[in-house]
C-alpha cells in the first residue's frame, strides 16, 4: 500500500468527505469496469458501484493494511455485484450443462486485436450464470469450488457454466473474425 | 499482433484484457453516494438524544406536564360540572347514533350526528304539535316541559331498554322540574347547540350530570350560569426537546487564607559580635618588647534588642515567604589582651589604630622607635562594643497548623546587616564612634537565620507571634584587610503582633 492510499484510508476511516472522493476518483473507474462485467446494462452496473462504495465507507475500518487496497476493494466490488445478481433472479438457475470442451488450443489464442469494450460486451451478452462464473473464474481468478461455495451451488455446475461460456465467448470472437490466426476450432462440435 | 510470448491460455488472456479495465462511471454515481452518505449522516441523532437518562428525563416531564394539567384542568372546571360529566361520553356518542337510529323507526336513515341529534330533540317537539326549525329548536323547547323533554330523550334515544336509564332520567327530569322555566330554557337552549350529536350524549348523560347537580344542591342561578360548548376534541402531540443543563461542578473554593501579612515586634536579645584576632600571634611572637606570649580576646555578649517589622506573603497553605526591616541595637564587652598592629604592613591604618595609637602616645613612639613600626596595642581590659545594624530579612516559612488558632512555624532564611555604627568604648574610657564609612566595618554582612515561631490567633485579622531566632554572620564584619575578625552571632526571643489582609 503506498503512503497515498495509507492517507485515503485513514481520511476514509475519519469519514471524510474528501477523501472519499479521492478513493472514489482514484478506483472508481477499474471498479466501475468491474461492475459493467457482473451486470446486463449500465444503469444496474451504476447501482451496483455505488452500492458497493456505500459498503466501502461503511466498512472502511474493517480493511487491514496487510493486504493490498485494491484487492479488498474489487472483493467488495464483487460481492456486491453478486447480491444484485441474487437480488434479480439471475443467479437462481444455474443448471448443469452439458457442453463438450471445444479443444480449443489456448496456446494459439490471443485477444490483442479487441477492444476492451468489445471484450466487456461480449461478457455481458453472456447468459447471466454464465456472465458471472466466466467472471469469477477467468478474470477475478477463483476456483470452482470457491465459486461453487460462493453461489451455492455445485463445483460441476460452476465448471459447466464456465464451459458454456467460454464456448459462447470463442463463437463470438470467431463471429467478429478478429482472430489473428486459423486455429479457432469452434465447429469441432 | 502481440508479442508470441505473451501468447497463453484462454484464461490468461481475457484476465490480461479485462483485469486492469477502466471505466469512468458518470457523475451521477458519485451525486448518489453522496447523497447517501449524507442522508446516514443526518440519520445521525445527537448522542443525548439516544441517552435513555434524557428519555425518562423527557417522560417524567411529560407525565408531569400531564397530570399538572389534568388537575388543572379539573381544578378549574370544579364549577362546571355538568361540562366535565358531559364530555366524557362523546367517544360513545360516535356509535351511539346508530343504535338509536336503529331503535327509532321514525329517525331518518343517513342523518348525520347533527341532524340526529336535532331528531332526538324533536321528539317532544313533535309532541307539542309544532315542527319548528333547528333555530326554532330552543323556543321550542323553552316552551315545554322538563318532563316532556326528559321522556322525549328517553323515548327517542334508547327506547323501551333501558329502564334504568329511563328512571334516572325521570328523576332528573323531577329535579329539574322544580327550577323555574325560565332558567331551564337557558340550559336546555344551550344543550342543544352543540354539534356532533352531543345533544344526545348529554341527555344520556342527563342521570350523571343530574346526580352532580344533586350533590351541589343547585340552585337556579347557578343553573342559568352553566351553558357549555362541547369544543372538538384535538390530540396534541408534545415533543418536549430536552437538554439538560450541563453543570460543571466547580471544586469547592475553600476560603483562600490570608495572602498577605505585616508585623511589628521586639526582640529582646543575646548579641555576641565573636570579635576575634586574626593575625596578632605571629606578630606579637616577633616582638619582644610585650611581657605576653600570646594574646587573646573573648567578646561577651549584653542585653541587646532589635525593634522589628516585617511584611509577608503566604505563598500555599503551608508555606510562607517573608521579609522586614529590623533595628538591631547589639551591645556587648569585649575583654583581651590587645594586638600588635604593624605600622608598615600593607594594610593601612584606620580610624579605630590611629584611635588607639592616639591615646597611648608613648606606646606609639616606642613602637615606632624600636618595634619597627609594629604597634602593640593593649585592650586588656573589658570594653564595651555596641554595634548598631539596620537587618533586612529574607525567610521562608513552613507552618504547621495553619489556620488554627495555634500554630507553628518554623523560619529560615538569610539576612543581611547594613552596619550602622559601633561604639567602642576605648581604654581611655572614651568612646570610639566608627561608622560604616570609615572603612573598618563592611557596609553589609550576611548572616543565616533560623528560628522557631508560635503563632497564636487574636481574631480572624489579628495575630500574635513569640518567635526564637538564632543569626550567624556567615562573612566578617570586619573589611578583610583588618587584623580583627567578628563573626556575630544572636540569639533572641521576639514578641510580635501580625495583621493579616
Amino acid at each position: 500500500m503506498t503512503f497515498n492510499e495509507q492517507e485515503l484510508v485513514k481520511g476514509c476511516k475519519q469519514r471524510n468527505r474528501i477523501a472519499q472522493k479521492q478513493l472514489y476518483d482514484v478506483f472508481g473507474g477499474k471498479l466501475f469496469a468491474i461492475c459493467m462485467r457482473y451486470t446486463k446494462n449500465r444503469a444496474d452496473a451504476e447501482d451496483v458501484l455505488q452500492d458497493a462504495f456505500i459498503k466501502i465507507y461503511e466498512n472502511i475500518d474493517s480493511f487491514r493494511a496487510d493486504s493490498p487496497l485494491e484487492y479488498w476493494l474489487r472483493s467488495v466490488v464483487v460481492n456486491t455485484a453478486l447480491n444484485h445478481l441474487r437480488q434479480q433472479k439471475y443467479l437462481k438457475e444455474l443448471d448443469d450443462i452439458d457442453i463438450h470442451h471445444n479443444g480449443l488450443s489456448d496456446r494459439e489464442f490471443t485477444l490483442g486485436n479487441f477492444q476492451m469494450q468489445q471484450l466487456m460486451e461480449m461478457i455481458r451478452e453472456l447468459p447471466p450464470g454464465c456472465q458471472t462464473i466466466f467472471n469469477l473464474y477467468a478474470i477475478e481468478g477463483y476456483q470452482h469450488n470457491e465459486i461453487a461455495q460462493m453461489l451455492g451451488i455445485s463445483e460441476g455446475t460452476s465448471k459447466s457454466q464456465y464451459s458454456r461460456a467460454r464456448m459462447l465467448l470463442q463463437q463470438k470472437l470467431n463471429k467478429e473474425k478478429r482472430f489473428d490466426d486459423g486455429s479457432v476450432q469452434h465447429k469441432q462440435f | 499482433m502481440m508479442d508470441p510470448s505473451n501468447i497463453n491460455n484462454f484464461e490468461e488472456q481475457w484476465r490480461k484484457a479485462l483485469k486492469e479495465a477502466s471505466e469512468a462511471p458518470p457523475p451521477s454515481v458519485w451525486e448518489g453516494i453522496e447523497a447517501r452518505l449524507d442522508g446516514e449522516q443526518e440519520k445521525v441523532t445527537p448522542l443525548w438524544w439516544q441517552s435513555p437518562k434524557m428519555w425518562y428525563a423527557a417522560a417524567s416531564i411529560a407525565a408531569l406536564l400531564l397530570v399538572g394539567g389534568g388537575l388543572w384542568y379539573s381544578g378549574g372546571q370544579k364549577d362546571k360540572v355538568e361540562v366535565a360529566v358531559s364530555t366524557k361520553p362523546v367517544q360513545k356518542a360516535e356509535t351511539e347514533p346508530a343504535k338509536s337510529v336503529e331503535e327509532q323507526p321514525n329517525a331518518v336513515q343517513g342523518q348525520d350526528k347533527e341532524e340526529l341529534a336535532a331528531t332526538v330533540e324533536q321528539g317532544p317537539i313533535a309532541a307539542t304539535g309544532s315542527e319548528p326549525t333547528r333555530s326554532d329548536l330552543k323556543g321550542g323547547i323553552a316552551g315545554n316541559s322538563n318532563t316532556g323533554i326528559a321522556a322525549a330523550a328517553r323515548t327517542n334515544a334508547r327506547g323501551k331498554q333501558n329502564e334504568q336509564h329511563a328512571d334516572n332520567i325521570s328523576s332528573a327530569a323531577s329535579i329539574i322540574q322544580e327550577r323555574p322555566a325560565s332558567n331551564n330554557q337557558d340550559v336546555i337552549a344551550s344543550k342543544t347547540e352543540p354539534a356532533n350529536g352531543t345533544v344526545e350524549v348529554s341527555v344520556e348523560n342527563s342521570n350523571a350530570a343530574v346526580a352532580a347537580v344533586q350533590n351541589q344542591a343547585t340552585s337556579a342561578e347557578m343553573l342559568a350560569s352553566l351553558p357549555y360548548n362541547d369544543l372538538d376534541v384535538y390530540v396534541q402531540k408534545r415533543h418536549v426537546f430536552f437538554r439538560p443543563e450541563v453543570r460543571i461542578e466547580e471544586p469547592v473554593k475553600t476560603t483562600k487564607p490570608k495572602e498577605y501579612y505585616a508585623g511589628i515586634g521586639i526582640m529582646p536579645a543575646s548579641f555576641n559580635p565573636n570579635v576575634k584576632l586574626r593575625e596578632a600571634p605571629q606578630a606579637f611572637m616577633a616582638q619582644s618588647v610585650s611581657q605576653k606570649r600570646s594574646v587573646s580576646g573573648t567578646s561577651e555578649a549584653r542585653a541587646s534588642y532589635a525593634v522589628q517589622t516585617q511584611g509577608g506573603v503566604r505563598l500555599s497553605k503551608h508555606w510562607s515567604v517573608e521579609t522586614g526591616v529590623s533595628y538591631l541595637r547589639g551591645n556587648s564587652a569585649y575583654e583581651g589582651g590587645g594586638y600588635v598592629l604593624n605600622a608598615y604592613n600593607s594594610a593601612a591604618s584606620n580610624v579605630l589604630e590611629n584611635a588607639l595609637a592616639a591615646n597611648n602616645p608613648a606606646l606609639s613612639d616606642k613602637a615606632a622607635g624600636f618595634n619597627n613600626g609594629a604597634l602593640y596595642i593593649d585592650v586588656a581590659k573589658k570594653v564595651s562594643n555596641n554595634y548598631q545594624y539596620l537587618q533586612l530579612p529574607v525567610q521562608a516559612g513552613f507552618t504547621l497548623n495553619p489556620d488554627k488558632k495555634f500554630s507553628y512555624s518554623v523560619l529560615g532564611g538569610m539576612m543581611a546587616n547594613f552596619f550602622l555604627v559601633n561604639e567602642l568604648e576605648s581604654a581611655s574610657g572614651d568612646i570610639i564612634r566608627t561608622t560604616a564609612s570609615d572603612e573598618i566595618y563592611r557596609g553589609t554582612n550576611w548572616a543565616a537565620t533560623t528560628g522557631l515561631r508560635l503563632n497564636y490567633k487574636l481574631s480572624a485579622n489579628w495575630g500574635a507571634n513569640l518567635t526564637g531566632s538564632y543569626q550567624k554572620a556567615v562573612s566578617s564584619s570586619f573589611k578583610s584587610n583588618q587584623s580583627l575578625d567578628s563573626r556575630p552571632y544572636l540569639y533572641g526571643v521576639s514578641w510580635s503582633v501580625r495583621y493579616s489582609f
